[in-house]
């Protein structure tokens, strides 16, 4: 445990020293989503992981557009490349993710009701909503 | 974003029109919230997402609630905008052309109705992505791939039908459409090719029909709402091998199309041949500020310095050959020796066996990933990109031309040159991505400028785009002039007489419907 702890803690430091840009080797494969669950897509209490990889996962499973982008933010500000992963923050709020969602946010566009519905948000943002 | 009617449309009548929507989608289907004009607005609109403005968005989840939706909006003359899944970034995303217009948003229609692994096709609604598709072929376990465009994200069919590019041997994807289901404008049902006859088992696999074909007459078109359609995949190969060849100087491109383009057509080369400028490779290593952090073009000398610290060529030739290994290993025998009398330097040789390796970017071997949208974070704040793509014959000759007069007008404009020529047969797609920020005035006005100078400078030289943003559909339709404008006038015709009132996508690609002449060139053009 402690030599993984060191290990993160020099690929951070180490992360403002280096040029910008991916983290080197060749990117992740292909992350197969969950299949989408069938039924009646506005009925609540969906399950929020399944549900956000289905409809996040364009972008934010492992390698993905949004991954890449949000690992490097997370870096610069001396965080672990791991925290790139959305499924792996611990400081979003549901409120947060809801925001971010309807409302888009930097190279990120809004996404519509048919992208995701809010009962599909709802549980998406109660899986990443960790702080509340 | 607030509610912007369509020309003529009351807002007791638009009301009217979305209640009465709501009783065949149910109301949680039809949206018309601010927050809900803003999800379907142009998220890279070069300045206000205002000028192609939502009025709602309805989302049926069959054909028969697509007839409903058509025939109400023919009785409430409510202009609708068809999107299959609304993410044709920078074209227009999923905004209309006509103000007010009720975006038609097919993406609940996301099944994957038919797939066949031995006559390798499959038949897939609207609203099926790319993601989906590849997915289920997956679970399935069928021995077929994709061809995949830059952005993977948006729907299989919408990006056939919108013309788009990938970069395989089944890369021209309004080829690989065969047999579609439309609705027409006034709420009809047909089925072209062997289709129109009903049961027939040919349907998605003869690209012809008895008597006239209407199959692209859907593509880039506002004569129908396409509903279903076949699309034929690629079986997939024994093996495959990539060579990449990093080409050092910017009229390189010239020999290199002289050499790969005969190749092409001869079918010895059976992939979309993708050759990116530099800068495609750049966008992926960091923001611009990290490499030239000041305004305007990044100078020549930095650009040859990047070149050399990042051991980049200004473009690179990533060629694909896909089947048995002794074919392919003779392929490529032809086109390393075609190459070296150019060029010196080898290939590198990437051979793929199954069971190898493929990671999640492999665009050449059909992975679909969302990943080269990067690009928009490369200029920073909110990040936005449009294509300026025109075609040209595919020899070394066009190709210099057309690079040479795109680059000095860009240079000009003291904005940075980022070129692709795609090689798809006798001719190549050139696609010129412009970068900006949103929020940035100064820089969108520039940039609508530019396109402006790009559309009419290409048109002097005798060449044309296949596929532009919502604001210039129609500069660009006016480039098309033979005879008085008789692709126009006969589209028109056409028209008019499959949608007497205009319902479906007036405006698209410039061809305007009688009731909506009126709106021709408005929110049009870089000056608007």
């Amino acid at each position: 445990m402690k030599r993984l702890i060191l290990a993160a803690g020099l690929l951070a430091s180490a992360a403002a020293a280096l040029p910008p840009g991916p983290p080197p080797g060749p990117p992740p494969p292909y992350q197969v989503r969950g299949e989408a669950p069938a039924g009646d897509r506005l009925k609540p209490g969906g399950d929020g992981k399944v549900l956000f990889q289905v409809h996040c996962g364009y972008c934010h499973l492992a390698g993905g557009m949004g991954t890449n982008l949000l690992t490097k933010q997370r870096m610069m500000m001396g965080e672990t490349p791991d925290k790139g992963l959305l499924a792996n923050r611990t400081d979003l709020t549901a409120d947060y993710v809801k925001s971010v969602v309807r409302m888009g946010k930097g190279a990120m566009p809004a996404q519509t009701k048919v992208d995701v519905t809010d009962a599909e948000l709802d549980a998406v943002s109660k899986y990443l909503g960790k702080a509340g | 974003m607030k509610l912007h009617l369509p020309p003529r449309v009351s807002p007791k009548t638009f009301d009217a029109m979305l209640t009465a929507a709501a009783g065949v989608v149910g109301k949680d289907w039809v949206m018309a919230s601010d927050a809900d004009r803003d999800a379907y607005s142009d998220v890279y609109a070069p300045g206000s997402s205002e000028e192609w403005p939502a009025g709602a968005a309805i989302a049926p989840a069959s054909v028969e609630e697509v007839r409903a939706i058509v025939r109400l909006a023919n009785e409430h003359k409510t202009p609708l905008w068809p999107v299959s899944r609304g993410k044709n970034l920078g074209y227009g995303t999923a905004a209309p052309r006509l103000q007010g217009s009720i975006v038609l948003d097919l993406g609940r229609m996301n099944k994957v109705l038919e797939l066949d692994s031995a006559l390798a096709y499959c038949v897939i609604e609207p609203g099926v992505g790319f993601f989906d598709l590849y997915e289920h072929i997956q679970r399935e376990k069928a021995p077929l791939w994709l061809s995949v465009p830059g952005n993977a994200w948006g729907s299989v069919l919408g990006n056939a039908l919108e013309h788009g590019i990938g970069y395989t041997s089944y890369g021209l994807h309004a080829r690989n459409l065969c047999g579609i289901e439309a609705v027409l404008p006034d709420g009809d049902l047909m089925r072209t090719g062997m289709g129109a006859m009903t049961n027939n088992p040919a349907f998605h696999l003869f690209p012809m029909s008895y008597g006239p074909t209407f199959d692209l007459a859907f593509s880039q078109s506002n004569l129908g709402i396409v509903t279903k359609a076949g699309l034929w995949l690629q079986p997939a190969p024994e093996t495959s091998l990539e060579l990449v060849w990093d080409i050092p100087a910017v009229d390189d491109i010239g020999w290199v199309i002289d050499t790969i383009a005969p190749l092409k057509i001869s079918g010895l080369i059976d992939q979309n041949v993708f050759i990116p400028s530099w800068l495609g490779k750049m966008v992926l290593k960091g923001q611009r500020k990290d490499f030239w952090d000041k305004p305007g073009a990044i100078p020549e000398a930095r650009v040859e310095e990047l070149l050399k610290e990042h051991k980049l060529g200004y473009w690179q030739v990533a060629l694909r050959f896909y089947g048995d290994e002794g074919v392919v290993k003779a392929k490529a025998a032809v086109v390393k020796a075609a190459m070296e009398r150019n060029l010196k330097t080898p290939p590198a040789e990437h051979w793929w066996h199954p069971g190898d390796y493929i990671h999640g970017v492999e665009i050449t071997m059909g992975i679909p990933s969302a990943v080269p949208l990067q690009m928009s974070d490369w200029i920073g704040g909110r990040g936005a990109h449009m294509g300026f793509s025109p075609v040209v014959p595919a020899t070394g000759k066009h190709v210099l031309d057309q690079m040479h007069r795109s680059r000095k007008i860009i240079a000009d404009f003291d904005v940075d040159f980022y070129a692709s020529f795609t090689i798809g047969g006798r001719f190549a797609n050139n696609v010129n991505m412009l970068m900006y920020d949103r929020d940035n005035a100064e820089e969108v006005v520039k940039m609508r400028r530019l396109f402006d100078a790009l559309i009419t400078e290409t048109a002097k030289a005798g060449y044309a785009e296949y596929r532009t943003h919502l604001g210039w559909m129609d500069p660009v339709m006016d480039t098309f002039d033979f005879n008085g404008h008789a692709l126009r006038r006969f589209g028109e015709k056409v028209k008019n007489a499959l949608d007497p009132n205009g319902i479906v996508a007036p405006g698209k690609q410039g061809i305007w419907p009688a009731a909506y002449a009126a709106q021709r060139a408005k929110n049009s053009g870089g000056k608007a």
